[in-house]
């Protein structure tokens, strides 16, 4: 899917006010569960992470509104939202508090497996990605939950501030270790 | 195949099953996947993998994204607000160039709160005036069941610092500010959490980041003179609860004995 953005492309003109606003919130509802899963899965709260999406679109409108570059909107969403997350890290680290962490994914058995031995089975394995994911440096967790939201390799290099290539390398890496841990 | 045409490496295999491949090295790719099954078995676990992750990595964050419905009507409200905003005067044009930038690069309240109070000094603003005192009927004070201990334990409990933004938008509204720019004002709570006030909206109020004097600075200076005095056995609880809520300010004159803030 190539940015099937619903922005209007005529770049030279402005356009009305009540359509900026109509389009940020069409790409709100385009975008909001993406955005909200990948700020949650850097581990900030839901609370926070909610106030982060809404920073996001309030900014994503008077970036609009200023006549600013449309190409590549939603790598710029994501930009955003991704500083925000790690702005709110520090601010929490800062505080002392847990940053919410990694919630208990592990624990979560969504699909009841028919018998016991298989769900077991299934949980064994759903443990043990989730220690690779875990395990995995921060940037490569970070370009897998992109692409897991749908961001072509040149959204994430430019959310990351990556190289095209160190994007696909990384990507790479993880799926090897995640396909070995899935017993591939 | 041909002989000349080597088995594509992982990061080729990833490349062509996510379309990232230029359009000539794809064709290649591809063809040399109808003629191996090495490759299009390499090729099936690697969708295999990206399938056992997309469906570990979303079980555990599905279940945990609230309804949209409250945000987005949020959002709405706040798009209508910047909208009026930039209708109200040429000044307000220029603040979000600034803003956007410090949003993206860095929301540092200290940058917010002066870019907020220069603009309120050049801006006259459609609603009332933004209130310094809190109005006793909206903002009587409300506190939660708290001892003299449990304010003074050296780990306060931090979990009333954040005011939830739907409460934020309620107490613009209560105080007839419902188009108030959120980076103007602190939400402030009138009896401070470390004296056991409550984050009920009736401990809840405006407070302008503009007002020069009395300003919520001044405040935080009394809340942390009657936590102290109150820890030290100087003040009872009853009494600092009372005093700042009735108001803060000759709450202030009365516990530092001076008539304006003490410049520290």
């Amino acid at each position: 899917m190539e940015l099937s953005l619903p922005v209007p492309a005529a770049a030279g003109r402005r356009p009305a006010r009540a359509d900026l606003e109509s389009e940020v919130i069409a790409l709100f509802d385009q975008l909001r569960s993406p955005l909200l899963r990948y700020v949650l899965s850097t581990g900030v709260r839901v609370q926070e992470a909610e106030e982060i999406v809404q920073e996001v679109f309030l900014s994503l409108y008077r970036h609009v509104r200023m006549g600013r570059s449309r190409s590549n909107l939603r790598g710029w969403i994501f930009r955003v939202a991704h500083n925000l997350a790690l702005k709110q890290h520090e601010s929490s680290r800062r505080q002392g508090g847990a940053a919410g962490g990694s919630p208990d994914l592990a624990e979560r058995s969504c699909d009841p497996a028919p018998d016991p031995e298989e769900q077991m089975a299934l949980r064994e394995r759903r443990k043990r990605l989730l220690a690779v994911l875990r395990a995995l440096p921060e940037q490569d967790q970070s370009c897998l939950y992109l692409r897991a939201e749908g961001l072509r390799y040149r959204e994430i290099a430019h959310v990351l501030d990556m190289s095209l290539g160190s994007v696909s390398i990384s990507l790479t890496r993880s799926l090897a270790r995640l396909q070995r841990a899935d017993g591939g | 195949m041909t002989l000349e045409d080597p088995h594509p490496s992982d990061e080729e295999m990833l490349l062509a099953a996510d379309g990232e491949l230029p359009p000539g090295r794809a064709r290649t790719v591809n063809r040399h996947l109808a003629g191996c099954w090495t490759c299009r078995t390499r090729m099936s676990q690697l969708e295999t993998t990206i399938r056992s992750f997309l469906e570990v990595h979303r079980s555990g964050l599905d279940p945990r994204l609230p309804s949209a419905t409250g945000p987005r009507a949020l959002l709405k409200a706040q798009l209508a607000e910047l909208a009026a905003a930039d209708r109200r005067g040429p000044v307000l044009r220029l603040f979000p160039l600034s803003f956007t930038r410090t949003v993206t690069i860095c929301l540092s309240a200290a940058v917010l709160a002066t870019a907020a109070a220069v603009l309120l000094t050049h801006s006259p603003r459609g609603d009332r005036a933004p209130p310094v005192i809190p109005e006793a009927n909206l903002t009587p004070g409300a506190t939660r069941p708290t001892t003299r201990a449990d304010v003074c334990r050296s780990d306060p409990d931090q979990s009333l610092r954040v005011i939830p933004v739907s409460v934020r938008q309620k107490v613009f509204e209560s105080y007839g500010l419902p188009h108030a720019r959120p980076e103007a004002y602190e939400v402030d709570y009138l009896i401070t959490p470390e004296l056991g006030g409550s984050g009920d909206i009736r401990n809840l109020w405006p407070q302008p980041y503009s007002s020069t004097v009395w300003n919520a600075h001044v405040k935080d200076a009394l809340e942390d003179r009657l936590h102290e005095m109150v820890c030290n056995g100087t003040l009872n609880l009853e009494t600092a609860q009372h005093d700042i809520a009735s108001n803060w300010i000759a709450a202030y004159k009365k516990y530092f004995h001076a008539d304006t803030p003490i410049t520290r």
